[in-house]
């Protein structure tokens, strides 16, 4: 068994860091864009179930491993298969990525991009993001500051922290808003 | 919401309280059962609280960011009914938010010195505690919204109650350590400023340079170490950490360090010093725990374990190879 402090180590400095890469494939291979987050999320659950019992060595194959055998039981559980699609994930493999390149950020482009990140937030949430990093405020110091509740700041950090992350690991850093909106999710197959 | 979102959302508020003041264990028990219960709670906490970590630095445009982020549009963009009051906050705030200390009401003055050899323990009346390490001198003062330290020799070991709205705020030197967390300690040899963060957050400002922030947020684990205008932060191992607080258990422990430095340390302690007569002794590597009063002890093990040969004229000690 791998201690937690390991593993969680493990999976900051190794597996987010692969954060875009892994998106990029999920989106390359998946062409429902709803479920990016939910499957994004299973590999990284999938992820730290198995290194559990041992820490992998190539954490990059390890990784896009996991991500393409959830793609192909995905499809095999949709109603409407398409076969090509899975034939398809059967034959990716493991091939060369485009973006391996990229690691962790260097800790003086870490500014830089959280910087360009709150820059990409939406104006209110930007302020209480602002007010929060880089003030050090407390939510209520926060709420008093712009005179709106506590609630209404602590649901703006939330959202503002989940984009600003998003984008730190090389996301766009959109705002994940609430689905009420998509009435429209289709049942259709990648 | 989808599940992954909504785990997400959780993660996000449960990271968004462990900020904030009143932060208990038994809330930390809670934590750690919710991210039990589930791989996919790990995955989501631990990705959020690195990158919300990574963007830590954004604390360093604090004094000027007015320039690092433009809030003309926010504030042409502000649909929220107080947002009249919000700018002249702003307004103010940018002048004059973070350097008012001599506008501090003080409330409360005390002065605490120690001699060499002996240590203090300050209890201050919020509960906070301040460990005074020998021959050290600090000032403090308290007013509604701050708590303030003047470390002016010397090196002392913080653990602070957290107090919402009040700031914990330590000058050492040219230095200012803004408290966002709970244990760490300083230490101020002349200009050379070393802070230690054993648990929680600090931010380390310096206050030379008015306008131009140099600032930096340092959390458990970490070592600041300051000369004039440059900083140098490290990650330390949790042994280096218990290393450098070891002294208030009246201990000094050393790992591989050269006797030149031990030398040093044992001599911020005794009235009796240590003196090293050639370089190569001085290069010795030495570690174990030794305790900082009985430099006697240590001396006896110089001459015994590494054969030196030692030269005790009562005020000093002198060794050589």
């Amino acid at each position: 068994m791998v201690d937690e402090d390991r593993l969680k180590e493990w999976f900051c400095r190794e597996v987010l860091p692969l954060e875009r890469s892994l998106t990029h494939f999920i989106r390359r291979n998946w062409r429902m864009r709803d479920d990016l987050i939910d499957i994004r999320q299973d590999v990284y659950r999938q992820a730290i179930s198995a290194a559990q019992r041992e820490l992998p060595n190539q954490t990059r194959a390890y990784l896009f491993a996991i991500a393409r055998n959830n793609l192909i039981n995905r499809a095999k559980r949709a109603k409407i298969v398409s076969f090509d699609l899975v034939a398809d994930l059967e034959h990716l493999g493991l091939a060369p990525d485009l973006y391996e390149t990229e690691r962790g950020l260097e800790a003086r482009d870490e500014l830089r991009q959280a910087m360009a990140g709150i820059e990409a937030l939406p104006p209110r949430c930007r302020e209480v993001i602002r007010l929060r990093k880089v003030e050090g405020y407390s939510t209520r110091d926060v709420a008093e500051q712009l005179g709106v509740s506590t609630d209404t700041v602590e649901k703006q950090t939330t959202l503002g922290m989940r984009a600003l992350v998003d984008f730190m690991l090389g996301g766009s850093g959109k705002i994940q808003r609430p689905l009420f909106a998509r009435k429209f999710r289709k049942e259709i197959t990648p | 919401m989808s599940k992954a979102s909504n785990i997400e959302t959780c993660a996000a508020d449960w990271l968004l309280r462990t900020e904030e003041a009143g932060w208990s264990e038994t809330d930390q028990a809670q934590l750690n059962s919710w991210l039990s219960e589930s791989d996919a709670h790990k995955a989501a906490y631990w990705r959020l609280e690195a990158g919300w970590r990574s963007a830590d630095r954004l604390a360093a445009l604090r004094s000027d960011h007015d320039t690092a982020i433009p809030q003309s549009r926010q504030r042409l963009s502000w649909a929220w009914p107080i947002a009249a009051s919000v700018i002249v906050i702003f307004g103010i705030g940018s002048f004059s938010w973070w350097n008012s200390v001599p506008a501090l009401q003080q409330v409360e003055k005390m002065h605490v010195a120690t001699n060499i050899g002996k240590r203090k323990l300050v209890q201050l009346e919020d509960g906070s505690k301040i460990d005074l390490n020998t021959n050290s001198s600090i000032r403090t003062a308290t007013s509604e919204e701050k708590r303030v330290v003047w470390l002016d020799s010397g090196e002392a070991y913080f653990d602070i109650a957290k107090r919402s709205g009040q700031k914990f705020i330590v000058y050492a030197g040219t230095k200012t350590i803004t408290v966002l967390g709970t244990k760490f300690s300083v230490r101020r040899d002349g200009e050379k400023v070393s802070v230690v963060v054993e648990e929680g957050r600090v931010r380390v400002d310096d206050t030379t340079v008015s306008g131009s922030a140099r600032s930096a947020v340092i959390e458990g684990g970490d070592v600041a170490v300051s000369r004039g205008l440059s900083t140098l932060i490290t990650t330390a191992s949790p042994e280096k950490i218990d290393d450098a607080l070891a002294w208030r258990e009246g201990m000094l422990n050393f790992d591989q360090r050269s006797l030149a430095e031990v030398a040093q340390e044992f001599n911020r302690y005794n009235q009796k010093k240590l003196v090293i007569g050639d370089a190569d002794a001085a290069a010795i590597q030495i570690g174990g725990s030794f305790k900082a009063s009985n430099v006697d002890a240590f001396v006896r093990l110089l001459r015994d374990a590494y054969r030196l040969n030692v030269d005790d004229s009562g005020a000093s000690v002198t060794i050589s190879s």
